[in-house]
């Protein structure tokens, strides 16, 4: 019988909206095996200092049982604690798999964690599906343009990572309420001590851009236009518009072309305007979910294979710089622009 | 060289840097890679960069080799020397797994720290102050002890490119080769398999326009304008 277990991603005492979408895929692996075999068994867990308000309100919204598991030392969040503690008490539990979110968080741990149990590990699983009596994994690669299919060796258990935005949480089950069971576990660390990563903060680098969040129309550059002088190009471009902001991909901000406020993505800023404008964006699955619910997508770049043009409403094949200036010729016999 | 091995190996030279200045004991920059004849290149590079010595590890298996299986060998060349840090890139371009570092870090027994974009060394204290990168603009700031694994993110710093007067003296420098097959005496076992690739799915209708420059200018235009939007 299969023994799911469900890392629930908590972050600075709050419920991530992710932790919903590992149980939405925790039940496409229910549904794939229940028609073959025992229905798998179910088990969140809510790592935290002071695990039970979590613990009664994850299992009140999904009906399932949940372990919360009581870490003193957990005030805040780290690789060491999670594998030592999380470590320890799936070994015990014996689960055939083992579900954490693709995120800054689950990215950390995950790998470690799958090491301590020698399990399988498969990170960014953008989608499940049934393969005979076996499951398999897809999972983007090659900068997004090809998906790999990975199946892990059935004798081990495998720890997956879960990419956000790929599994839609589901109606919640509320005809009852599951089991919730607090247990107790101390950080034991290996150097004897208190551990060797210490968590100083948090910081907060840079609010959201109200500006972009909020734009009608977002003409974004990336890597496509080349150097940091052809942003006056790309500017002019948007000046076309009555009303427009400026986004830009992770490579231009991380290169200092363009301040991190106009950076769309998860790690930027996520927006969803009615027109969005992709200029020689390669499409990284970070933007692509930091822009996927805008309304319509235009999207301009040089390589025919670039992954920003499957999910892209209309697409050109041409040099961004050249497409600009072709398009503002057309634009200036209106005298708009 | 992988762009994210690129700012990995760029912070550990600054970190030498920055080491050099302050403590008289000379610190080295040792580069490791896994993979193919031919991937000694990538080490000629990181020489014209600046490392010190070059390991290469020849693996002769071809398709998916697992974040598990290269990490395990970059650690029979980590186990030969006491480091103090050991860097990797976020993630491969390729595999986009992101796993050989927190692997690494596992097969040593050292603390790991990924994503990181910002570092400072404690002398007095042998340990590291980074700041790891989350979502939505949230950064973690953590103090960690020596010996550890970062995994370092895009942004970091901007790689150096490789000069002339490093290019010349790694003619001259010697790279360590070893092979795979003979790092462990037991095969290493895979735990998960590739058994096919195929094309990502679209999420939207993707009509792309035909015609000449200017055409496709103009209908873009003509497009934005029946749609009131410019």
């Amino acid at each position: 019988m299969k023994q799911i277990l469900i890392i629930a991603e908590i972050f600075e005492g709050q419920i991530r909206q992710v932790t919903w979408e590992l149980v939405a895929a925790a039940r496409e692996i229910e549904i794939s095996c229940s028609q073959k075999q025992n229905p798998p068994d179910i088990h969140i867990i809510v790592p935290a200092d002071e695990p039970t308000h979590l613990a009664e309100k994850i299992s009140k919204q999904t009906g399932m049982d949940v372990i919360g598991l009581q870490i003193p030392e957990l005030k805040t969040y780290t690789s060491e604690i999670y594998i030592d503690c999380l470590g320890r008490l799936i070994k015990k539990m014996n689960p055939t798999h083992i579900l954490a979110a693709h995120t800054s968080q689950g990215r950390d741990f995950a790998p470690g964690l799958a090491l301590k149990l020698g399990a399988a590990s498969i990170p960014g699983v953008s989608r499940i599906r049934a393969d005979g009596d076996e499951l398999v994994y897809s999972r983007p690669v090659f900068e997004n343009t090809r998906i790999m299919l990975v199946r892990p060796n059935p004798d081990r258990p495998v720890v997956l990572t879960l990419m956000p935005g790929m599994f839609k949480p589901d109606i919640p089950r509320v005809e009852k309420q599951g089991r919730v069971d607090i247990r107790k576990i101390s950080f034991d660390s290996a150097s004897g001590d208190k551990g060797r990563i210490r968590h100083r903060k948090i910081i907060k680098k840079s609010c959201e851009n109200q500006a972009l969040k909020g734009a009608k129309i977002i003409v974004a550059a990336g890597r496509g236009v080349g150097e940091k002088e052809n942003f006056e190009l790309i500017s002019r471009f948007a000046n076309c518009f009555s009303s427009s902001a400026l986004g830009a991909s992770r490579p231009l901000v991380d290169m200092g072309w363009i301040g991190y406020e106009h950076q769309v993505g998860i790690t930027g800023t996520t927006v969803a305007p009615e027109l969005y404008i992709a200029c020689g964006i390669s499409g990284s699955s970070q933007h692509i979910a930091g822009m996927k619910d805008a309304e319509f997508v235009i999207s301009i770049n040089k390589n025919p294979n670039a992954p920003i043009f499957r999910h892209s409403d209309l697409c050109i094949t041409e040099d961004v710089l050249e497409f600009i200036h072709a398009f503002l010729k057309k634009a200036a016999h209106i005298d708009i622009a | 060289m992988n762009r994210f091995d690129a700012h990995a190996l760029e912070e550990a030279l600054l970190l030498k840097e920055q080491k050099d200045v302050l403590i008289s004991e000379p610190s080295f920059v040792d580069v490791v890679t896994a993979g193919p004849p031919g991937a000694e290149k990538i080490i000629q590079r990181a020489f014209g960069m600046g490392a010190d010595r070059g390991y290469h590890i020849v693996t002769e298996d071809f398709g998916y080799i697992s974040s598990f299986m290269t990490a395990s060998r970059l650690s029979a060349v980590a186990k030969k020397t006491s480091y103090d840090l050991i860097l990797t890139g976020i993630m491969s371009e390729d595999m986009m797994a992101g796993q050989t570092g927190p692997m690494l870090a596992g097969i040593m027994g050292f603390p790991c720290a990924t994503g990181v974009v910002k570092t400072s060394l404690h002398f007095n204290d042998n340990s590291i102050e980074v700041e790891r990168e989350m979502e939505n603009g949230f950064r973690d700031c953590l103090l960690i002890r020596l010996p550890a694994v970062l995994t370092i993110q895009a942004g970091i710093n901007i790689p150096r490119y490789p000069c002339l007067s490093n290019m010349l003296a790694a003619n001259k420098k010697q790279i360590i080769t070893l092979a795979a097959a003979d790092l462990f005496l037991e095969p290493i076992r895979e735990r998960e398999f590739c058994v096919g690739m195929e094309d990502p799915e679209k999420t939207r209708s993707g009509q792309v326009l035909e015609g000449s420059l200017s055409d496709k200018a103009g209908q873009v235009f003509a497009f934005l304008r029946k749609k009131d939007l410019i």
